[in-house]
């Protein structure tokens, strides 16, 4: 006999599950920007990589679910999720990374996301799919089979909101990695994003400055995409934030990107793979001062 | 959600809970002490804001499972697939994996299993390779 529905003890009740799958989870990072367009997926899939192949266990979970691509950046797209003792085991990406994202549960290719819902409800979405996005993204992280993790690598959706919301999700947030472009309209939205994941309480660990200029083959020099080459140096000085790595524009890194195979494990030599492998040893030495 | 029998003084007892297609719920709760029922009814809207939580109303069943909110509410879903015993490789199968880049070795050796299983095949050979890279699409391996 019950006398209802228990709504609030079966919310404790998730975050407690949560909790507990999380708990073989040494560190969680999650790599963000409040800007979209700026290589956040790219940032996550070769920092996981970088740790990867330095021996690390990692894990990787796309937090964008509207915008799947971490899966096709590690190499599993296509892979069938396998129930395992109650939940689901990662799809095995490359170096051994254990990979969790929407885009592997969706069906039709190329279908945007949608979620089923009673009839006369369309014009209605707005009111609970940010509910419902929430609690699926509590699912993938809960119910996915990490086993035990050195680090957990989170690729965030962009908007600030977003970030908060995962924020609120997670038991905890153990480094917060920034990720900007050297425009000033991402550093407009940026500095907007780092006040507001600290004022979600979260640390931020360092920035990373991606697509910083295009080095010539000929004679060497970066050529600037974007017309200033200060801007972010100078952002990271005024808020205290650790600028760890630009990261040059580099046509490889797209296409390992998108051949599922991250620069840093297909050109280790590259510069850009070397700024991700001193971006991670950044964070190892972050994360280990933190323990 | 709970309901108080003023009467009685006492919490009434979730007795039934049931759906309709087009997303209402009732839920009748009755009181052990003096035997009144009554039903809350809730409309579609009602009844999705509270799904979108994840959480179970009274004692219906609906997704279950693990991430069974999500895939239940997703549109144009995948099965999961059961999980089954891994398959055992041949030296030479081993041989031919061991030949690949070592980074993608693991997740080379979880398609083919995968594709084994679903064949239910228990072996993996090199012949069996062949099928699964024909199968697959795989130009590599």
């Amino acid at each position: 006999v019950t006398t209802g529905s228990s709504v609030l003890e079966q919310l404790r009740a998730q975050r407690g599950a949560l909790e507990a799958r999380l708990s073989g989870v040494r560190a969680i990072v999650a790599v963000t920007s409040g800007k979209g367009g700026v290589g956040k997926t790219a940032v996550s899939a070769n920092l996981a990589a970088a740790l990867a192949a330095d021996g690390a266990a990692v894990g990787a979970l796309d937090a964008d679910l509207n915008g799947q691509s971490l899966a096709l950046a590690l190499g599993v797209r296509g892979q069938r999720l396998r129930l395992d003792e109650g939940a689901v085991r990662p799809a095995a990406g490359v170096a051994d990374i254990r990979v969790m994202s929407l885009d592997l549960l969706m069906g039709a290719e190329g279908a945007p996301l949608t979620w089923d819902h009673p009839g006369g409800l369309a014009a209605d979405t707005y009111a609970w799919r940010g509910m419902l996005e929430a609690s699926a993204l509590r699912e993938l992280a809960a119910d996915t089979a990490w086993g035990e993790l050195d680090v957990l690598v989170l690729d965030l959706p962009p908007g600030t909101d977003r970030f908060d919301a995962v924020a609120r999700i997670l038991p905890r947030l153990d480094a917060v990695v920034m990720v900007t472009v050297p425009s000033a309209m991402s550093l407009l939205v940026v500095r907007r994003a780092i006040h507001a994941v600290r004022e979600a309480g979260c640390p931020i660990a360092g920035l990373v400055e991606n697509m910083a200029g295009l080095r010539c083959g000929q004679c060497g020099a970066l050529t600037p995409l974007w017309g200033s080459t200060e801007g972010t140096g100078a952002m990271a000085a005024e808020l205290g934030v650790p600028l760890w790595g630009r990261v040059p524009f580099d046509p490889d890194l797209a296409e390992a990107g998108d051949s599922g195979r991250p620069l840093v494990l297909t050109h280790p030599q590259a510069e850009a793979s070397r700024v991700f492998a001193s971006i991670a040893a950044d964070l190892r030495a972050f994360l280990a001062a933190g323990a | 959600m709970k309901f108080l029998c003023l009467a009685c003084d006492r919490a009434m007892d979730l007795e039934t809970t049931a759906a309709s297609d087009g997303g209402a719920m009732s839920i009748v709760y009755a009181c052990a002490g003096c035997g009144r029922r009554m039903a809350m009814v809730t409309n579609a809207g009602e009844t999705q804001m509270v799904r979108s939580l994840g959480v179970q109303i009274g004692h219906e069943e609906f997704g279950g499972g693990p991430m069974g909110t999500l895939r239940g509410a997703l549109v144009q879903g995948r099965p999961l697939a059961a999980a089954g015993r891994e398959p055992t490789w041949t030296e030479a199968a081993e041989r031919r994996l061991a030949a690949a880049p070592p980074f993608v070795q693991g997740m080379v050796r979880r398609l083919y299993n995968d594709w084994a299983r679903e064949q239910g095949i228990d072996v993996i050979t090199p012949q069996v390779m062949n099928a699964a890279r024909d199968a697959l699409g795989m130009t590599e391996m």
